[in-house]
């Protein structure tokens, strides 16, 4: 019993150190996450998600969800995001009215954090429906800038391997994490992602 | 041989002579630039699963469509132009690759082996267009076996150290990898077919006002001594 009490202890105070870390980077990273000129290869396109701390969030939510979900979970969920991700993609590149984006973006890293927290293991087809819906807002709001990049094809290949490489990166620590001190680190972790992702609804809903 | 393969390369990059060649700079630049060299890694990762025969069958058909690619230029580049805007990105070689790769790696065991050899012939057809449309010295014979060297020894050396490692998991890893390049050959695709946004456009001649309205646009101050309108 004791125990438990230290190791719940142990994962608030994890969670409320990474918080503040992350509230105190956020606003200085999220303001770089716009391609600021034309000036934009294969570079700007991987460092591009890795300074986005919405994005960010976002990916290696998805990762971490999968890996705690276990089984076929672990891999579906990351090839399917990519694959939806470029249905909303194309859209941005065309210029289609798509509104709400930057809110469902928001809500995306709220709802992931949520499950990962109190560990939902839903059927499969439902994660990755929710998934579906989460990777067309984040595809759009990028698809929307890749026509403004010098080279935008470098741009993609760098930004779509930049997104894999986050998404492995939360299945490695959801996979390391998941074990220890009965997964409560992992589900520590989401509680901090979701608490993360008001902090972007917030500011979705104040920017609007 | 894939030590070696690096080895040159790494030699091209950082000895001055051969990197300020112009062979050793297209090659640096053009034929190892990320987005031409990522196809062929996943071809060579999705050769890295298959069974004995159809991995021999898969290297001799994309050396097939290398071949391809060289002879029927003209006719693949006009097959490839009924795309529109398609000659605006290299006739879409690029994203038909990454699709063609992609679609190898995350495809299930009963269709690998023959997706796989279909990408072998339709990327190998690529890259040799890829090499013909970007080629800067007008057919100087290196300039082609250069970057085709370059092409087969990745897909080689990758596909071979895949199977000398083998282990299960390749098989989850290359549909993640694969999925990640279906998703590059859509967004280059679709941000090579669609038109610019935001580009500068001439107004049309109506609104263009007469040249001699005004000297100085947004500026009509004139120095009284100067104006002669009320002489």
């Amino acid at each position: 019993m004791q125990a438990m009490q230290v190791r719940e202890q142990f994962a608030l105070a994890f969670t409320a150190l990474a918080l503040g870390i992350g509230l105190w980077l956020a606003p200085d990273i999220a303001a770089a996450h716009i391609i600021q000129s034309g000036a934009a290869g294969f570079g700007s396109g991987f460092v591009h998600p890795l300074t986005g701390p919405d994005h960010f969030l976002a990916m290696f939510a998805v990762g971490l969800w999968g890996a705690q979900m276990g089984g076929r979970r672990i891999w579906t969920l990351p090839v399917t995001f990519p694959l939806i991700m470029v249905a909303g993609g194309v859209a941005g590149i065309l210029g289609l009215p798509l509104s709400g984006v930057e809110i469902g973006i928001a809500l995306s890293i709220v709802s992931l954090g949520l499950a990962i927290a109190f560990a939902w293991r839903p059927a499969e087809s439902v994660a990755i429906c929710l998934i579906a819906v989460f990777a067309i807002c984040h595809g759009y709001a990028h698809g929307a800038e890749l026509p403004r990049a010098d080279d935008p094809a470098d741009f993609a290949v760098g930004f779509v391997l930049a997104t894999g490489m986050i998404h492995l990166f939360g299945i490695g620590v959801g996979l390391g994490l998941g074990k220890p001190l009965g997964g409560h680190l992992a589900r520590g972790l989401g509680a901090l992602i979701g608490v993360t992702g008001i902090y972007f609804l917030v500011s979705a809903f104040s920017a609007v | 041989m894939a030590v070696l393969g690096l080895a040159a390369i790494a030699a091209a990059a950082l000895l001055p002579g051969l990197r300020e060649s112009p062979l050793g700079r297209w090659t640096l630049m053009e034929t190892l630039a990320p987005a031409r060299v990522l196809p062929l890694i996943g071809l060579g990762a999705a050769f890295g699963l298959l069974a004995g025969r159809a991995f021999i069958a898969a290297l001799l058909l994309f050396g097939i469509g290398i071949v391809i690619g060289m002879v029927a230029e003209d006719q693949l580049l006009w097959a490839l132009d009924s795309v529109p805007r398609a000659a605006t990105d290299l006739f879409m070689t690029g994203p038909i690759s990454y699709l063609a790769a992609g679609a190898a790696l995350v495809a299930s065991k009963k269709w690998r082996s023959i997706v796989a050899l279909a990408a072998a012939i339709i990327v190998g057809a690529m890259q040799a267009l890829i090499i013909k449309l970007t080629d800067p010295s007008l057919h100087e014979p290196v300039f082609t076996w250069t970057p085709v060297l370059i092409a087969g020894w990745m897909v080689v050396s990758v596909s071979l150290s895949l199977r000398a490692f083998r282990r299960e998991w390749f098989i989850v890893a290359g549909r993640i990898l694969g999925s990640w390049l279906i998703a590059i050959g859509l967004l280059y695709g679709g941000v090579s077919l669609a038109p610019k946004r935001g580009l500068l456009v001439p107004p049309s001649p109506g609104l263009v006002e007469p040249p001699d309205s005004t000297p100085f646009p947004g500026d009509d101050r004139r120095l009284p001594g100067m104006d002669r309108s009320q002489d």
